[in-house]
């Protein structure tokens, strides 16, 4: 599979493809980012819009020696969104009494940053690997019913849940460690 | 219902591979659902080739600097043209079919200018770098079409308040009347037309 950072430098030579490509890999993570940080479908879908351009025009300011490309996308993502919340007008607010239990920025951008990695790996899974992922973690769903719903054995949907996150183990090397 | 021993089988698995996709599991709790892509994202569009609109009134030493401008500015327009060139674009989106590029003492512009609707009304949108922010709430900047130099005909008004600002405007004009584009700062309570900080 070509990597990002090679999907980068193409793009930054003008290769469409290499963009679209791109664009096939990170357009959920980046709307996911958008919506957390944004919490409006509406501005994260121009976050996102943003997000590209920027990738399409800085892409030749990406270098490889300096990392791989997932953390510059994030970057990149992540200052758009940034923009994209500044530039709404916003009542200033009110100063809390006491400390917030609410996460703080270093903790939303941990957050930020581990969903986008997960996110992106589960584009990499097979169509029925992300499908039993989604049902068995994400609809409240038992194993049992998710057999059902899939109309397959029991032993099957463990099979393949297990290939799955074993697949994800792989993809997300590095956040494991 | 999202305990790891309800989800993962780890029946005659290592204790290390065990332990691997317990953290994956995490990994998955923690990141939460991918959202569902709306429909203007599902699929990349195709890039617009933007035409870059020369005007020939420049004098001789300005071309040369307006070609380097409007090189750098037709890739933003390329890349906004890319963007917004969905088959499912929203009503405030639109594919470039041109883009103009001004310039002033520190400042540019690149102005997107996509196809007519039937009404005849031009989508625009603008995007200035480098423009200094009013420090009166009731000053603000004009966007206008130019007649041998010479501003006339309004095209929307703005205010910045970062390095690069971007609005959408849309005139109902034909451009083949005129010559030219100008920015002009307009002063609060100005009666008359402002200086010229952006010009093609």
């Amino acid at each position: 599979m070509t990597s990002d950072g090679e999907l980068i430098q193409r793009a930054a030579g003008g290769d469409r493809s290499a963009f679209e490509d791109l664009y096939r890999r990170y357009a959920r993570p980046v709307f996911g980012l958008a919506l957390r940080r944004l919490g409006d479908r509406g501005r994260a879908e121009d976050a996102v819009q943003e997000t590209f351009a920027s990738i399409w025009r800085s892409a030749g300011s990406y270098k490889p020696d300096r990392g791989p490309g997932a953390p510059w996308l994030y970057a990149v993502a992540r200052n758009a969104i940034v923009d994209r919340a500044r530039s709404r007008t916003e009542v200033p607010a009110d100063i809390p009494d006491s400390p917030t239990r609410e996460p703080g920025p270093s903790d939303t951008a941990e957050q930020g940053w581990v969903a986008w990695r997960v996110h992106r790996a589960l584009e990499e899974l097979p169509e029925r690997e992300r499908e039993v992922i989604a049902l068995a973690y994400w609809s409240g769903l038992s194993q049992s019913e998710v057999a059902e719903f899939l109309d397959i054995p029991l032993g099957t949907v463990k099979t393949r849940t297990r290939s799955a996150l074993a697949h994800l183990a792989d993809l997300l090397g590095e956040e494991l460690a | 219902m999202n305990e790891f021993e309800n989800i993962v089988d780890v029946d005659g698995l290592a204790p290390e591979e065990a332990a691997r996709l317990r953290r994956v599991h995490e990994l998955l709790v923690e990141a939460g659902p991918p959202p569902d892509l709306p429909p203007a994202l599902e699929h990349p569009a195709e890039l617009v080739e933007a035409e870059v609109i020369e005007f020939p009134l420049l004098p001789p030493r300005r071309w040369a600097v307006a070609a380097v401008a409007a090189a750098a500015l037709a890739l933003v327009g390329l890349g906004g043209g890319y963007l917004l060139g969905h088959a499912h674009a929203k009503s405030a989106t639109f594919a470039a079919q041109r883009v103009v590029s001004m310039q002033g003492k520190g400042s540019l512009a690149a102005l997107r200018i996509g196809s007519h609707d039937k009404a005849g009304n031009w989508p625009m949108e603008l995007v200035v770098s480098g423009l200094p922010t009013q420090q009166n709430p009731r000053s603000y900047y004009e966007l206008w079409l130019t007649k041998n130099g010479k501003p006339v005909a309004p095209c929307g008004s703005f205010r910045v308040n970062s390095k690069n600002t971007t609005v959408r405007l849309s005139v109902p004009y034909s451009f083949s009347r005129f010559d030219g584009w100008v920015v002009t700062a307009q002063p609060a309570d100005a009666r008359s037309i402002g200086p010229v900080v952006l010009k093609t």
